[in-house]
C-alpha cells in the first residue's frame, strides 16, 4: 500500500510529462486525482494503525530485497512519527495542486513536477532504509529547484540555485553521517533503519560519534532550518510560486525535523543525549531570532518565512528535550511529552504555514505585491480571505483551540521539566509571534481600503475548498486532538524509552 | 456536562454572528435567551454538582468543576452579560451588530471556561480565548485606524501576562506531572513558587494592575458595551477570580504579600488617575483597575471569599455606570465629561447612574459599600496600616465617583436629548436593580448566608475602620464635587501617571528597533557565510576547470554538460555552485570509496543495479526538467 502511495505520484508525474496534448484544466484534474490516491491510502493505513501499548513500532511494513550484500532494500513502513507527517504532506500536496496559480503556459510540466515532488517526499517519510532515505532527500531538492526556478518570480533563478546549493551542502553532510553510521559498529553491514536503531552503532565509539552527530545536525539544521544556516529560506520563499512555498514550508522543512528524530535521536541516543543541551540552545536561538527578525519584515512572504524559523525552532527544542537522557524517573514522561509536541508541531506547522503561504500566493496572483504597507481594509472586500488568514495566523501564534497550541504547550511543558531555562526563555517567542501576526492582520485587513484595491477579489470556490480542507484539521487538532496524539504517543514512547 | 456552560454561549454567539441578523430586537432577544439559558444551566450545575472531563491524551486531561466560588461567578457572568447584550443590541452602531453581539456571547463562553476550569491547561485555553475575543471586540470598528491598534495593544499586553500562565502550567507539570489544581498543593519548591508567581503575573496583566494598567485605557477605543462586559464580568474579572480560586496555592508559595502590594498600589494609583481624568470611560477604566486592586488586597490578606463578593458587587455597579456613561457619551458625541451634564435630559439614566456611583463610592446601604468595607477589614486583619491605606483608596473611589456623577449627570447640561431605546433602558434597569438588590448584604442573616454559600470566611470588622471609612468617603464625595467644579486638570498625570508614555518609549520603541537591527544583521552577517562560500567556490572552480581540460574522460565531460545547463540557467553565483556540484561529490566519492572498502563486495551486478537506478532517476529528471 505504501509502495503505491509513493509510486502513484511518480507514475503520474511521468505520465503528465509524456502526455503532450493537454490543457491546464485537464492537467490539474489529472494531477489532483493522482494526488488524492496517496492521501486515501495513508488514511487507510491510519485506520489500520494499532496504537495498543504492545503493538509493533513500525506497521504496514513492505520489504523487497535489492542489494542483499549491502543489505539495501526497498523497505517501507510507518510509525507514530512518520504516519502523521506523511498524511499531512499528502493533504498539503493535494491542496497545493488545487490552488490556482499562473503556470506561464506550462501547466503540464508544473503539475508533473509537483507530483514528482510528492512522490519523493512521501518516499522520504515512508522508507525504512537509510540509503533510500538519502536518495529521496536529494531528489526532493531537484523537484523544488525546478518549481522555484521555472515558475517563480523576481530573482527566481538565483533563489532556486541558492536553495539548491545550500541544502545540497547540507545533504552531503548527511551522506557522510550515514556512511559513518553504517560503517561503524559490529555485525553485518545494513542500511535497515530498524537494525540500526537496535544496534546503536556508535555507542562507545569515541571521537567518531560526535563527528557523525555533528554531520547530521549540520545537515538537518540547514534543511529545518536553524539559525544561522537559514538564509536560503527567505529568498526561496519570496520568489517561489505560492503552492511551491507551501510545500517548501509544509513538507520540505519537515524533512529536517523528521530526519533528526529518525536518525540521530533514534540511532545514536547516547551521543545525542550528551549534546542535547547544545542542540536545545541552538533551537532556542532559532525561536527568538526567527520571531524577532520576522517582526521587522514588511514583506508578507518574508514575514511568514521567518516565522517558519521560529516554529521549527520549537520542534527542534522538543526533539532536543526528548533526547536528553536524565536520571529523574518522572522525566521520561516529560521527554515523551516534548517529542509528541514536536511531531504535532510539524503537522500543525505544515497545515498552518502551508495555508498561510497559499494565501500569500493568492495575494500575489491578485496584485503582484507583497508589501504589507500597500494593503489595508480588505476585511470588507474579501471576508472569506480575511477569515482564513486570521484563523491561520491565530493558529500560528499558538492560540488555544487551534492546532499550534496543542503542539507548543506540550513542547514547553515537557522541556521545562528537563531544561527549565530554555523553556522559560523560549515562551517569549509566543509573545513576539502574536504581535507580528496581529500586526500583519491589521495591515492587510483593517483600516481604510486603498484606492488601488477597490476590486480585490475574495477567495474563489477552489481556493475556499482548499482552505476549508486545511483549516478543518487545524481546528480539529486544536479542539479534539485525541486521535492524533494516540498515534504520535505510540511512536514517541518507543523512541524515548530507547531500544 | 459542565462544559455546556461554556459551549452554549459560545455556540449561540457563533450562530448569531453567522446568521447576520440585522434587526435589533430579534438580536437582543436571541442573545438574552442564550444567556438566560446559560445562567439557568449554571444554577442547575451548581445544584447538581456537575463536573466535566475530557482526555486529550494520557497527560493532557481537561477537567471542569464548580466549587461554590466558581458557581457564584458562573451565575454572575451571564446575568450581567445578559443586561449588557440587550443594551448592546439596542445601542451600538448597526454596522456589524450581529458580529458584535455574537462575539460578546463567545466572550462569555470563554469566560465561563475560565470559571469552570479544574486544571491549568483548561484554564489557559479559556484564558487565551478571552484575550482573543477582547482583541476582536476592542477592534470592532475595524475600518478606523485606532480601534484595531488598540485591540492589538490589549492582546499583546495581556498575552505578556499569559506567558506567566504558560510558565505556571509548565512548573506544575515539572513538579507534579499533572496540570490539575489538586496537584498544585503538593508541588515541591521551587516549582510551587514559580507556579504561584506565574499566576500572579498573568492575573495582574488581565486585571489591569500596575504596570499593565495602560492597556485598559487604550481598550476604551472599543464600543461601550464591550468595555462594560470586559470590565464588569469578563476579561478583567478573570485575573482577580483566578487568584481567589487558587488562593491556597498563593499562600503556600508565599506570594500573598506580593498580591497585596500590587493590589494596594493599583488601588491608590488608579484612584488618583480616576480623579484626574476628564474622559468618562477612561475614568471608569482607572476605577476598574483600582477596584480589582482592592480584590487583590483581599486575596493577599487571605480572604478570597471577600474578593469574590466584591467582584460580584463591582460587576453590577460598574456595568451600570458604563452603560449610563455610554448613553450620555453617545448623546454628547464625545466622552469628554465637560460636555455632558444630562441630569435634566435623561433623568432615568441619571438615576441609575447615581445608584452605581453611590455603590462605587462605597456609600451605605449599597452592596458595593459593604463588600468594600469587608476588604478594609481583611486588610486590617493583615496589618492596621493596610486598613488605613485601603480606606484611603476607598476615599479616592468616592471622589471620582462623585466627580463622574456631577459632571456626567449634573443638571447643568442640555434640557433635552434622545430618549433611550427600550433595550438600552432594559439593560440599565436590570443592572441597577442588581446593584440595589445587593444592598441586602448589609443584613447580617443575608451576609452570613452568602458567606456560607461561598464557603468563605468573613473577616471581623473593627468599629474604627467603619467610622474612619465613612468619614473619608464623605470627604471624598466633597473632594469629587470640588474637582467637578474645577474641570480639567493635569492631563499628563491623568494618562496613567505617564506610564503609557514610558512603556511606549521603552518597550514600544525598543522592540521594533531591536527587530529591525536583527533583520539587518540577518541579511548581512548570516547571509555572508554562503556568499563567501560561493565566491570561494567560484575561484576554486576556475582553477579546476583548467585542470579539467587536461585530465578529461568521457564521463566527466558528460556531467560537465549537465553542469553547463545548470550554469546557464544560473547567475555568477550559480556557476560556481554548479561546478561545485560536479567536483565536490566526485572528490567525496573518491574519498568515501577509499574509506569504505567494506562496501566493495565484488558482486558487480549490484553495482549495475545501483547504477541503473541512478540512471533511471537521472533520465526522469531530465525528461521533466527539459520539457
Amino acid at each position: 500500500m505504501l509502495t503505491l502511495a509513493i509510486l502513484a505520484p511518480l507514475a503520474g508525474a511521468l505520465g503528465l510529462a509524456l502526455w503532450r496534448e493537454t490543457g491546464e484544466t485537464a492537467a490539474r484534474t489529472a494531477a489532483a486525482a493522482v494526488a488524492a490516491l496517496p492521501l486515501a491510502l495513508l488514511a487507510l493505513v491510519w485506520l489500520g494503525f494499532d496504537t495498543a501499548p504492545g503493538a509493533p513500532t513500525f506497521q504496514a511494513v513492505e520489504e523487497l530485497p535489492w542489494i542483499p550484500s549491502l543489505d539495501v532494500a526497498w523497505r517501507l513502513g510507518v510509525d507514530g512519527v512518520s504516519l502523521p507527517i506523511a498524511a499531512m504532506s499528502a493533504l498539503l500536496f493535494l491542496g497545493a495542486i488545487l490552488w490556482p496559480v499562473e503556470t506561464d503556459g506550462r501547466a503540464r510540466q508544473y503539475f508533473a513536477w509537483l507530483l514528482f515532488l510528492e512522490g519523493v517526499s512521501l518516499g522520504l517519510f515512508l522508507v525504512l532504509d537509510l540509503l533510500l532515505f538519502y536518495v529521496f532527500f536529494d531528489l526532493s531538492l531537484v523537484g523544488m529547484y525546478f518549481l522555484i526556478g521555472r515558475w517563480g518570480h523576481g530573482a527566481a533563478q538565483q533563489a532556486a540555485l541558492k536553495f539548491f546549493v545550500y541544502t545540497l551542502a547540507g545533504s552531503l553532510a548527511i551522506l557522510l553521517g550515514i556512511l559513518g553510521l553504517v560503517l561503524a559498529g559490529a555485525g553485518p553491514l545494513s542500511f535497515d533503519m530498524r537494525v540500526l536503531i537496535e544496534r546503536q552503532p556508535l555507542e562507545g565509539a569515541g571521537i567518531a560519534a560526535p563527528l557523525v552527530l555533528l554531520a547530521f545536525v549540520v545537515g538537518f539544521a540547514v534543511k529545518t532550518p536553524l539559525v544561522p544556516v537559514h538564509t536560503w529560506l527567505p529568498p526561496a520563499h519570496v520568489d517561489a510560486p505560492g503552492p511551491a512555498s507551501a510545500i517548501l514550508a509544509g513538507v520540505l522543512l519537515k524533512m529536517g525535523g523528521y530526519g533528526l528524530i529518525r536518525i540521530p535521536l533514534s540511532m545514536m541516543q547516547e551521543t545525542f543525549a550528551r549534546y542535547a543541551l547544545a542542540i536545545g540552545v541552538l533551537a532556542l536561538v532559532s525561536i527568538l531570532w526567527g520571531a524577532l527578525v520576522a517582526l521587522a519584515q514588511t514583506n508578507l512572504k518574508r514575514r511568514i518565512a521567518y516565522t517558519s524559523v521560529n516554529h521549527m525552532g520549537y520542534t527542534v527544542l522538543g526533539i532536543a528535550t526528548a533526547g536528553a537522557l536524565t536520571a529523574g524517573a518522572g522525566q521520561e514522561a516529560a521527554r515523551q511529552l516534548a517529542l509528541t509536541g514536536a511531531v504535532v508541531e510539524m503537522v500543525a506547522h505544515g497545515l498552518i504555514t502551508g495555508a498561510l503561504f497559499l494565501i500569500a500566493g493568492g495575494f500575489w496572483t491578485r496584485t503582484q505585491d507583497y508589501d504589507l504597507d500597500g494593503y489595508g481594509g480588505l476585511a470588507g472586500r474579501a471576508p472569506k480571505l480575511a477569515a482564513a488568514t486570521m484563523l491561520a495566523a491565530f493558529a500560528s501564534f499558538g492560540l488555544p483551540a487551534l492546532a499550534g497550541f496543542v503542539a507548543e504547550f506540550q513542547i514547553f511543558a515537557g522541556t521545562f521539566a528537563v531544561f527549565p531555562w530554555l523553556a522559560a526563555i523560549g515562551v517569549v517567542g509566543l509573545l513576539v509571534t502574536a504581535a507580528l501576526f496581529l500586526r500583519m492582520i491589521q495591515k492587510l485587513f483593517f483600516g481604510p481600503l486603498p484606492e488601488t484595491h477597490r476590486d480585490f477579489a475574495d477567495l474563489g470556490r477552489r481556493e475556499s475548498l482548499v482552505m476549508v480542507g486545511l483549516l478543518f484539521f487545524v481546528v480539529l487538532i486544536g479542539v479534539w486532538p485525541t486521535w492524533l496524539l494516540a498515534v504520535i504517543d505510540h511512536g514517541a514512547a518507543v523512541i524515548v524509552a530507547g531500544r | 456536562m459542565l462544559w455546556l456552560l461554556a459551549l452554549l454561549p459560545a455556540a449561540g454567539g457563533a450562530a448569531l454572528w453567522a446568521s447576520g441578523v440585522r434587526a435589533r430586537r430579534p438580536l437582543g432577544l436571541a442573545a438574552a435567551l442564550v444567556l438566560a439559558a446559560t445562567a439557568a444551566l449554571a444554577g442547575l450545575a451548581a445544584a447538581g454538582g456537575w463536573t466535566g472531563a475530557v482526555a486529550w491524551s494520557g497527560t493532557l486531561q481537561l477537567t471542569a468543576a464548580l466549587p461554590p466560588m466558581a458557581a457564584a461567578v458562573a451565575l454572575t457572568v451571564p446575568v450581567v452579560a445578559l443586561a449588557i447584550a440587550v443594551h448592546a443590541a439596542a445601542h451600538e452602531a448597526a454596522d456589524g451588530l450581529a458580529r458584535l453581539v455574537g462575539l460578546l456571547l463567545v466572550f462569555v463562553g470563554g469566560m465561563q471556561l475560565v470559571v469552570i476550569a479544574g486544571d491549568l491547561l483548561t484554564l489557559l485555553i479559556g484564558w487565551e480565548i478571552i484575550g482573543a475575543c477582547s482583541w476582536a471586540l476592542i477592534g470592532h470598528h475595524w475600518r478606523e485606524e485606532a480601534a484595531p491598534a488598540a485591540g492589538r495593544y490589549a492582546f499583546v499586553a495581556t498575552r505578556l501576562g499569559d506567558l506567566g500562565m504558560f510558565v505556571a502550567a509548565m512548573a506544575a507539570y515539572a513538579g507534579a506531572g499533572a496540570f490539575s489544581y489538586a496537584a498544585l498543593s503538593g508541588l515541591p519548591s521551587p516549582y510551587l513558587e514559580v507556579c504561584a508567581f506565574g499566576l500572579v503575573l498573568s492575573a495582574a496583566a488581565k486585571s489591569g494592575q500596575v504596570p499593565f494598567s495602560p492597556w485598559l485605557f487604550r481598550a476604551m477605543a472599543g464600543p461601550t458595551s464591550v468595555s462594560a462586559l470586559l470590565h464588569a464580568a469578563a476579561l478583567v474579572a478573570a485575573g482577580a477570580y483566578i487568584l481567589a480560586r487558587l488562593e491556597p496555592t498563593l499562600a503556600a508559595a508565599g506570594a500573598a504579600p506580593a498580591v497585596l502590594a500590587i493590589g494596594l498600589l493599583t488601588a491608590l494609583a488608579g484612584g488618583v488617575v480616576g480623579l484626574l481624568q476628564m474622559h468618562g470611560k477612561k475614568l471608569l477604566a482607572a476605577s476598574t483597575s483600582a477596584h480589582y486592586g482592592l480584590m487583590f488586597v483581599a486575596v493577599g490578606a487571605g480572604y478570597p471569599g471577600v474578593a469574590i463578593l466584591h467582584l460580584i458587587a463591582h460587576a453590577g455597579f460598574k456595568a451600570t455606570l458604563f452603560l449610563a456613561v455610554g448613553i450620555a457619551g453617545e448623546r454628547a458625541g464625545s466622552f469628554d465629561l465637560d460636555r455632558m451634564g444630562y441630569g435634566r435630559a435623561l433623568p432615568l439614566v441619571a438615576a441609575a447612574s447615581a445608584l452605581g456611583a453611590l455603590a462605587l463610592a462605597g456609600v451605605p446601604p449599597l452592596g458595593g459599600a459593604w463588600t468594600k468595607e469587608k476588604v478594609v477589614a481583611a486588610a486590617g486583619h493583615a496589618a492596621p496600616w493596610l486598613a488605613v491605606a485601603t480606606i484611603l483608596a476607598g476615599g479616592l473611589s468616592a471622589a471620582y465617583a462623585a466627580k463622574l456623577q456631577f459632571l456626567a449627570f449634573g443638571r447643568h447640561g442640555p434640557a433635552a436629548a434622545d430618549r433611550p431605546a427600550a433595550g438600552e433602558r432594559a439593560g440599565l434597569a436590570l443592572l441597577a436593580a442588581l446593584t440595589l438588590a445587593l444592598s441586602l448584604l448589609w443584613l447580617p442573616p443575608v451576609n452570613r448566608w452568602a458567606a456560607a454559600a461561598l464557603g468563605a470566611e468573613l473577616p471581623p470588622g473593627k468599629a474604627w475602620e467603619l467610622v474612619a471609612s465613612l468619614a473619608i468617603i464623605a470627604l471624598g464625595v466633597f473632594a469629587g464635587w470640588a474637582f467637578a467644579r474645577r474641570g480639567a486638570s493635569a492631563p499628563g498625570a491623568a494618562d496613567w501617571l505617564g506610564l503609557p508614555a514610558l512603556i511606549d518609549r521603552t518597550a514600544g520603541a525598543g522592540v521594533p528597533a531591536l527587530a529591525r537591527a536583527a533583520a539587518r544583521l540577518d541579511d548581512r552577517l548570516f547571509d555572508a557565510l554562503p556568499r563567501l562560500a560561493g565566491r570561494a567556490g567560484q575561484r576554486i572552480a576556475a582553477g579546476l576547470a583548467e585542470a579539467d581540460g587536461r585530465a578529461v574522460d568521457a564521463g566527466v565531460r558528460g556531467t560537465a554538460r549537465l553542469s553547463e545547463r545548470l550554469a546557464r540557467a544560473g547567475d555568477r553565483f550559480g556557476e560556481a555552485a554548479s561546478d561545485g556540484l560536479v567536483t565536490v561529490p566526485a572528490a567525496l566519492a573518491g574519498q568515501a570509496g577509499r574509506a569504505a572498502r567494506r562496501l566493495q563486495t565484488g558482486m558487480s551486478h549490484h553495482y549495475y543495479a545501483l547504477g541503473a537506478a541512478g540512471l533511471a532517476a537521472m533520465i526522469l529528471v531530465l525528461v521533466l526538467g527539459g520539457l
